[in-house]
């Protein structure tokens, strides 16, 4: 060991070297987030390069050294997204309900804006002052002229301005009309012509020659917490789950709600909600039944072959490179060549059986297609573990079985498959929990359908939890986050506690002391 | 070993008997590897088949031609090597970085003694049960917000993927690299340390070279598993340019499937040649690892 190098200037170099670097991208980004008003990321920068440095720089927290990397990434984009998840699962948080209570009053401020009763319209001639943009304004029916700017009005007596033909207001001191052009190009920003009158009233840009005399129809009240909508008199009340309603009628909900914290309703609603009740639990069962089918078909199928090729027959290695090869593809590439052979009317299987079988819009079809895929991806594997797990079986234990007198058959049933199944225990419950979650062969091979979407199907026949969870979440008309985060939730609880369950078997967490 | 074998009696039977089981044997093994290589005979008919448009009808195409592949590399709205590039490197990137954030994590559970070692290597084994995107919203979310200030690390850029990536790549390769580790005895380390070598010494200089094969299988494997990766990227890189292979390739199929048969199964082709090749070449490895894993336990 004396050949070790001593802790070399140059690697203390490249250390110090990479920690400044770290430091500077870091600490810059967390500048940048702080900048932006975003005290929460800047924060965690801050935090994540301090922490850096005390590690790195201090001859102690040997440890630390080694795992600050992997925790670092493993607590951002892995357990702040677990919990953030759970958060989320306890809000009404769906299209519609995605931003807070004060800006969706300020949303509903804008759509409540209406004509003012008096009707009063003005002519608009958009222009600049001072490199700012401003506006002159003149009233349709009483003449009066206003110049605008900075959200604010400012009436001109009859010799500040000069009118056109129509009696239009185009020229003052210092204002700089637009040209046609211009003007034709300036709706971008028309909507931050807004100018609050005295009497209540907002002057408003209709387009680019008109504006219009608007009243605010919807009051907030803080106390009451209510909406009031001053033309009409109704009240709308905040219904507790995100939105303002009607107080006579609930039906009458106004648009944009908030996201409300309301810690069960998606929960109570996978529960009780028949609508969302009734695809979820049907899911929740194929994905319990397509998570233990499948790995028994594929341990099986594994099983045999491995028992098949155990022997020393000829051409066995040549058989093992080709029985792997589904194995060796990339998976995500064999789900869609699949998808492709299993295409009703020019897919490879229907032109071989000459037959034209639904394969992937008949729901019973549809999972026999998934199963069939899944033990093609998955039978390689098994019968790599498998042949693992005949070849470590102690050979006198069945020498003693066979001077007994038990048969083959007896030997295999009782005595090595137990066995097998004791040593791979452990691995199949990995690899239910792992197909618990096999997105990638659902997604991709039937997109979880076929779906009946004219009788209102959420779920399609092959959709497991996560497939669901994911077209929840991103897919159709109205996106719900919260009840997808419920779900995610759900296949949280169940996947750990599998886990759990397994782990204590194997006894693994003891044995690690 | 078999069924049959341990059957030692009537003698007089024995060699029948064999030859038997062993018929059984071969026609076993011939039926799986045509359901093995079935899917990628058709695959690889279709990317000759100039038929063009939808999945042809025939297995074995009439006209042979190589359209298939001479489009992947000239149409602008099939950018072939830009995804093929995209997904080389942001795997390449994550297969180093994740296993070297790995046996960080592995030296330190393995050799170092720690306050909350048991609880971390627990948690650890925990965390790794869960794919990350099983908090896909939260994520999605998140990346949105990060986007906001950061647009070249949040949604929609192959760096936040990538960053998404390396949140798993401790549970993934913690567990794994530290029983290789143990495997490695304790004097190797005690005798650098009575020479008075420093921790981060004896791994750089004594534990790295010691597991460098099996780091380039983690690695090797690790980068198989960022290239069949699909829900993440395909949730955060919309942009054309910006796609990886399993992303742009499911919009050549995507949805109306023969919409462009032909020329994904031509850029299916000509992406799994590499990674086949290489899980070919070391199979001793893999296989080897995946049958000592299995009894392991």
């Amino acid at each position: 060991m004396s050949k070790l190098k001593a802790n070399l200037p140059a690697s203390l170099g490249l250390k110090i070297l990479l920690l400044a670097l770290v430091t500077a991208v870091l600490g810059f980004m967390a500048y940048l987030a702080f900048l932006a008003g975003e005290w929460l990321i800047g924060g965690v920068l801050t935090a994540v390069t301090v922490v850096a440095n005390v590690i790195y720089s201090s001859k102690r927290f040997v440890p630390a050294k080694f795992l600050y990397p992997g925790i670092i990434f493993l607590a951002l984009f892995v357990v702040v997204p677990v919990i953030y998840t759970l958060v989320m699962s306890t809000y009404n948080y769906k299209t519609g309900n995605e931003i807070t209570k004060e800006e969706a009053i300020t949303q509903l401020y804008e759509i409540g804006l209406t004509q003012d009763v008096s009707g009063t319209t003005y002519s608009m001639v958009l222009g600049e002052k001072d490199g700012k943009t401003a506006v002159l304004l003149t009233d349709q029916l009483s003449g009066e002229v206003f110049f605008g700017q900075n959200q604010e009005l400012t009436q001109l007596n009859d010799g500040d301005y000069v009118a056109g033909p129509d009696g239009v207001a185009v020229e003052s001191d210092g204002f700089k009309r637009l040209s046609d052009e211009a003007a034709a190009n300036a709706e971008a920003y028309l909507s931050d012509l807004k100018f609050p009158a005295p009497d209540g009233t907002i002057i408003m840009a209709q387009g680019v020659d008109i504006a219009a005399k608007m009243i605010q129809a919807y009051q907030y009240d803080q106390a009451t917490n209510t909406l009031t909508d001053s033309i009409s008199g109704t009240v709308y009340i905040d219904n507790g789950n995100g939105n303002f309603v009607d107080q006579a009628d609930n039906e009458v909900i106004l648009y944009p709600g908030w996201r409300q914290f309301n810690p069960l309703q998606n929960y109570a609603g996978l529960l009780a909600n028949p609508a969302i009740r009734g695809p979820f639990i049907g899911v929740f069962i194929w994905t319990f039944f397509f998570s233990v089918s499948t790995v028994v078909m594929m341990f099986g199928l594994g099983l045999v072959l491995a028992i098949a090729l155990d022997k020393k027959i000829r051409g066995r290695n040549f058989y093992r490179g080709l029985l792997i090869l589904p194995y060796a593809m990339p998976s995500f590439m064999s789900i869609l060549i699949w998808a492709g052979m299993f295409n009703r009317e020019n897919g490879a299987i229907n032109s071989l059986l000459g037959l034209e079988i639904p394969w992937l819009e008949d729901p019973i079809l549809a999972k026999i297609a998934i199963l069939i895929v899944n033990l093609w991806l998955g039978f390689p594997y098994f019968y790599l573990i498998a042949t693992g797990a005949l070849q470590a079986l102690p050979t006198d234990l069945e020498e003693a079985a066979a001077i007994d007198g038990a048969t083959g058959q007896q030997i295999f049933w009782r005595i090595k498959l137990p066995l097998i199944l004791q040593i791979l225990s452990p691995l199949l419950i990995a690899s239910m929990a792992f197909n618990f979650n096999n997105f990638n062969l659902v997604y991709l091979l039937t997109r979880g359908g076929p779906t009946d979407v004219i009788n209102g199907e959420t779920a399609g026949a092959t959709d497991i939890l996560i497939t669901y969870a994911y077209k929840t979440a991103f897919a159709g008309t109205e996106q719900n986050l919260g009840l997808a985060s419920a779900i995610s939730v759900i296949i949280f609880l169940i996947v750990g506690l599998l886990s759990l369950w397994s782990l204590r078997r194997s006894k693994v967490l003891e044995i690690m002391q | 070993m078999t069924i049959s074998s341990v059957k030692k009696f009537p003698m007089s039977k024995k060699k029948s008997r064999r030859t038997a089981s062993n018929t059984w044997r071969h026609v076993f093994a011939w039926s799986l590897i045509l359901f093995s290589i079935f899917p990628i005979f058709v695959v690889v008919m279709s990317s000759f088949d100039a038929s063009g448009g939808l999945a042809s009808s025939q297995i074995i195409p009439t006209n042979f031609s190589l359209d298939n592949y001479i489009q992947l590399f000239t149409k602008d709205e099939l950018p072939f090597g830009i995804w093929i590039w995209n997904t080389f490197y942001i795997s390449a990137i994550n297969a180093v970085a994740s296993v070297l954030i790995g046996v960080f994590a592995a030296f330190a559970f393995s050799r170092l003694r720690f306050k909350g070692r048991k609880f971390g290597l627990q948690a650890l084994l925990l965390i790794q049960v869960f794919p990350s995107f099983l908090a896909l919203a939260a994520i999605y979310v998140i990346m949105e917000r990060i986007y906001t200030v950061f647009p070249a690390i949040g949604l929609g850029s192959i760096w936040g993927l990538l960053l998404i990536y390396l949140g798993g790549s401790m549970g993934a390769n913690a567990w794994l690299l530290k029983g290789f580790l143990d495997s490695i005895p304790m004097e190797l380390d005690e005798a650098a340390k009575i020479d008075g070598a420093s921790p981060s010494q004896i791994f750089w200089q004594i534990f790295l070279p010691l597991t460098t094969p099996v780091l380039i299988v983690t690695t090797l494997l690790s980068f198989v598993g960022t290239f069949n990766e699909f829900i993440l990227a395909s949730l955060f890189l919309q942009d054309v340019n910006a796609r990886t292979v399993a992303v742009g390739l499911q919009s050549f199929v995507g949805g109306e499937y023969g919409a462009n048969w032909n020329a994904f199964a031509a850029g299916s082709v000509l992406a799994a040649i590499p990674l086949v090749a290489l899980f070919l070449g070391l199979q001793k490895y893999i296989v080897g690892g995946v049958a000592a894993g299995a009894v392991k336990g």
